[in-house]
């Protein structure tokens, strides 16, 4: 009998300490904080420990969502009410949650803030809508073509010298994959919308074309994404790209570049402490990533904004936070000392870059970087379902004709945008 | 000396939570659902009315049908897969030997497990760098080098997929065989025995005969279980390449949660709900002729 | 004695197979086929656990090895601190399961008494009406309940995942309740009626004893699916600290665009998922075997 006592209280224990635990938060004064989980994690880890130092009546709570969930997990929990304080949005998501009035405008408190001048221009733009401001960066990646000195001189070319024109990475990658071994010239991924987007677009920009939908509505436009699409698919063809590449879908994206056995590939700027981490031995340099024209280069500036969702009831602490970030101090001892970009362009003289060329080669990439402005895209271009990345794989694994290609993925993104 | 009034209503009082339970969290919803496909309704912004505009987009949605398309395939290709690799180890095990007992258990462990820890066990077994698969048929000289299992070619995908599925649920049908074969009268074999049949002449006549009934149920059950398959795709394949393995539960997933888009999910839904019904009443009027 | 004996009621049952089959040869055969089916089945979890004992380096070695070299327990340390860390994560897949569980029992053992012994108008009806779980696929149901619960606050409890998998569990289970109770002797009722007991101490003192392997089908079917489902929990829980088990896996895994897969983290997670699973099946294996053939033969 007494056995059964025990279990009806076990039980009865579990469930309803099951119910607490849901309704009551860990502490009440934490503020939450939500951030997609990825290669930048190490250093929002960073930025939160420096805040919580200094705030510790109003730590900040940090919970990661996976990447490709992110949006959807947003929107559920505004949908269930239960917001977090704080959400670090990957910035090409802003437009959409603004346009639906669901982040809290911070305008007014950022008023006569000098720091905002200086603060990175593609996430400034994408973290306004109609004239109003919903976001400050939290940080900022940049793509650019890495390359493997070591194998440059190894292929006889000069490791000084990277290329400026994709007619030259074609030469030198087919130079490179002739060493032979398990080295190729480049790398291409095959199941990554979103590297690609990153790495793969600026070849497209550079080129002269655009990829979402311009002015007029219209996606893919110029003659600058057939031309990156058949020189894909010419370095595909010609064995400049590892076999396993078809496969990756950003799980080893990162990993890539410091195998060392990768020639050239574009990548972003985590990528710099990630490669001297894996293989401290080997040299590398920093280029921009060019386009059809010599001399031409684009590039993707991505990263996160920090932003309010619409029911915080935090809002003087969680702009504290952000005023907090783009402060002279967080800057130089936050992100320049990992080796991160500032997100203010006049905190780039400070004593940590100086160290480290390599930041300041990636930081050029900066002046010719874009953010694609567009309510939808992750459906058009980020998911790993839609018309991007299919129109990528068809072009770069099939022989199908590359302008048929290109329509059908045109007319899949106008679909997309027309929708409500 | 139950059938009074108060026994009545007794009863229903007894019934009464369940009855509400289905009403609210079953019935209820499946009444939402089709008022929600008439709206399109973003999670973050209001609904707004559109009549059938849900269902004419569904019409003209290419992806939508080739996600039916390979749901339907992956279904053709793993039901009989299934049956059969059940049926003969059903028929190598149903004697009740203690090894044949064994092996009965150990091929119903994976059944016990769940379908995403399965899935995420045999993506790893089939990754190329760091999976067993490869690496067995690297060792064993049948392949050169590693094989892209996923992403590459979309039929490969779902053999390998299929493989895990098979490993997963095969002990299922299995033991359903063993146990309508075991409730065969033993009087029937011994009789076609005398007559001299053989091993598998019996099979034939008397154990496919007699166990088609549940054989039939499995099949049922595994079109419902292929129709619905989720778990398994989004793990393991993500849909890729060119989406063409992206089941019909995968686009309604994508389109309610991802995408935003929860009167189109609800519009896809209810279609896929409807074909699934279809099909569970055509296979049950099959069963009743059959058994008739 | 192993329970899949009784697997078939009206049993006993000879050698007949093995004794159709000519002589010794075909014999081992057998032996040799079982064994190797038994090989194929076990091997995929033999070296998953395996892997989640090997050290960081070697769980992300190319190739793989088989079996690990040094035994260690890194990857379980890194996955009792994975984000919100191990404990919370089996506490929400327990008590979830544990609530699916309650609420499963406390719904279909009174339905399943009702339907069996009390004469209600309609009651076929009412009992179609209890599987209609069957018709309509709880994954085409999920737009509609996310949205309910996003009203009624039910998102992100463990509560509201457990009433989806009661949802899912509710047919089957009333099945199993309602032959259980119509398989007791009603006489034993009858004689406790004549002592004047309420059809309420009846229910309690003689049927629940009475139907207790059905009490235990239920709840290990409803632990099994609470513990292993996916989808739902996916959909309605969008904060770490409330993720289940399998969706943390999936989430380890999907440390996209950069940050990788941690191989020997996922394998210790599998691992520790498939243990209660399989425990519970070696363990009750006779409710298993008798809850899958009643709930499958309708």
């Amino acid at each position: 009998m007494r056995f059964k006592a025990y279990l009806r209280a076990m039980a009865l224990g579990v469930a309803t300490s099951a119910v607490m635990t849901l309704t009551v938060p860990a502490f009440a004064d934490d503020l939450i904080m939500w951030e997609r989980s990825g290669g930048n994690a190490g250093m929002v880890d960073r930025l939160i420990e420096m805040w919580n130092e200094k705030n510790p009546d109003r730590r900040i709570q940090l919970t990661y969502i996976p990447h490709a969930e992110m949006v959807a997990k947003l929107a559920q929990a505004i949908a269930s009410g239960d917001v977090p304080d704080l959400m670090g949005l990957d910035l090409i998501y802003g437009p959409q949650f603004e346009a639906a009035g669901q982040l809290v405008d911070i305008t007014d408190y950022f008023k006569d803030d000098p720091t905002l001048k200086t603060a990175s221009p593609g996430h400034m733009m994408v973290a306004t809508y109609d004239d109003r401001l919903y976001g400050v960066p939290l940080y900022a990646d940049v793509s650019a073509l890495f390359y493997n000195k070591d194998l440059f001189e190894k292929a006889g070319l000069d490791p000084d010298k990277p290329p400026t024109s994709l007619a030259e990475v074609r030469a030198y990658a087919d130079k490179i994959t002739a060493l032979g071994g398990d080295v190729k010239g480049y790398f291409l991924p095959g199941s990554c919308a979103g590297c690609n987007i990153f790495t793969v677009g600026p070849l497209m920009w550079a080129s002269g074309a655009t990829i979402e939908p311009n002015a007029d509505g219209e996606p893919l436009v110029g003659d600058g994404v057939k031309q990156v699409l058949q020189w894909a698919r010419d370095m595909i063809k010609a064995g400049n790209v590892h076999d396993d590449a078809r496969a990756e879908n950003g799980e080893t994206f990162h990993l890539r570049f410091g195998s060392g056995k990768v020639g050239m590939m574009g990548t972003g700027n985590f990528n710099i402490t990630l490669a001297r981490d894996q293989n401290p031995d080997m040299n590398f340099g920093i280029a921009l990533l060019p386009g059809v024209e010599p001399g031409s280069a684009a590039s993707f500036i991505g990263g996160d904004l920090v932003t309010i969702p619409k029911g915080s009831k935090r809002v003087d602490d969680a702009v504290d936070f952000m005023k907090f970030l783009l402060s002279d101090e967080v800057q130089v001892e936050g992100y320049a000392k990992l080796l991160n970009l500032t997100t203010r362009s006049d905190m780039t003289d400070n004593q940590y870059f100086e160290a480290e060329p390599l930041v300041q080669d990636v930081a050029k990439a900066l002046s010719v970087g874009r953010t694609p402005y567009t309510l939808t895209f992750f459906e058009q271009i980020n998911s790993p379902q839609g018309p991007w990345l299919q129109m990528l794989q068809r072009a770069y694994y099939t022989d199908d004709d590359l302008d048929e290609i290109i329509a059908g993925a045109q007319d899949q993104m106008k679909a997309i945008a027309a929708q409500e | 000396m139950y059938a009074s009034r108060r026994a009545r209503l007794t009863g229903l009082l007894y019934l009464a939570p369940a009855l509400l339970f289905v009403l609210v969290f079953t019935a209820w919803p499946m009444v939402q659902m089709a008022w929600m496909s008439l709206h399109s309704w973003s999670i973050i912004e209001p609904p707004k009315w559109v009549g059938l505009a849900n269902y004419l987009r569904a019409w003209n949605d290419r992806q939508f049908w080739t996600s039916l398309g390979f749901t339907l395939e992956y279904t053709a290709w793993i039901t009989p897969v299934l049956i059969v690799t059940g049926y003969l180890l059903a028929l190598l095990v149903v004697p009740n030997t203690p090894l044949r007992k064994l092996t009965r258990a150990v091929v119903f462990v994976p059944v016990v497990i769940g379908l995403g820890v399965s899935s995420l066990l045999w993506y790893w077994l089939f990754s190329y760098d760091f999976g067993l698969v490869n690496r067995a048929l690297v060792d064993l000289g049948v392949v050169a080098k590693p094989v892209v299992w996923f992403g590459e070619d979309a039929n490969r995908a779902m053999w390998a997929v299929i493989t895990s599925i098979v490993w997963k649920v095969v002990g299922f049908g299995m033991l359903l065989f063993v146990a309508a074969m075991q409730s065969i009268p033993q009087e029937v074999n011994e009789a076609a025995m005398v007559d001299g049949a053989s091993y598998w002449q019996r099979v034939r006549r008397i154990t496919l005969p007699l166990t088609a009934r549940t054989v039939l149920l499995v099949t049922l059950f595994s079109i419902i279980g292929s129709l619905l398959a989720f778990d398994q795709f989004y793990l393991m394949t993500a849909g890729q390449p060119f989406n063409k393995t992206a089941t019909s539960v995968f686009w309604i997933y994508l389109n309610s949660f991802p995408y935003l888009k929860l009167g189109y999910g609800a519009a896809l839904s209810l279609v896929l709900a409807v074909i699934i019904l279809l099909m569970t009443v055509a296979q049950m009027a099959l069963a009743r002729k059959t058994h008739a | 004695m192993s329970a899949e004996d009784t697997l078939v009621r009206p049993a006993p049952r000879g050698k007949d197979a093995a004794q159709a089959m000519p002589g010794g040869r075909a014999a081992y055969l057998v032996g040799a086929l079982c064994m190797v089916i038994i090989a194929i089945m076990i091997a995929p979890l033999l070296v998953s656990v395996a892997a989640s004992f090997k050290t960081t380096a070697e769980a992300a070695a190319i190739p793989p090895t088989w079996f690990p070299h040094v035994l260690s327990l890194d990857s379980y340390e890194r996955l009792w601190s994975y984000q919100d860390g191990l404990p919370t994560y089996l506490f929400n897949s327990a008590g979830t399961a544990v609530l699916t569980i309650l609420i499963c029992l406390g719904l279909t053992i009174p339905a399943g008494y009702a339907l069996a012994r009390f004469p209600i108008p309609g009651k076929e009806l009412l009992f179609v009406f209890l599987l209609l779980a069957l018709i309509i696929p709880y994954q085409a149901l999920l737009t509609p309940l996310f949205f309910m619960f996003a009203e009624l606050r039910l998102t992100n409890t463990l509560a509201g995942l457990a009433i989806i998998h009661t949802a899912i569990q509710i047919p089957f289970s009333i099945y199993i309740m309602r032959n259980s109770f119509e398989a007791v002797p009603r006489e034993l009722e009858e004689a406790a009626v004549i002592d004047g007991c309420s059809s309420w101490q009846v229910l309690l003192r003689i049927y629940l004893p009475a139907i207790r392997p059905a009490i235990v089908t239920v709840a290990l079917f409803a632990f099994i699916t609470s513990w292993n489902e996916f989808l739902a929990a996916l959909v309605i829980m969008n904060k770490g600290s409330i993720f289940t088990l399998p969706l943390v896996l999936a989430a380890a895994r999907q440390e996209t665009s950069i940050g990788g897969t941690d191989w020997g983290m996922l394998q210790s997670g599998i691992t520790i998922a498939i243990i209660p699973c399989v425990l519970f099946y070696v363990l009750l294996q006779k409710y298993y075997v008798s809850g899958f053939l009643s709930g499958a033969v309708k």
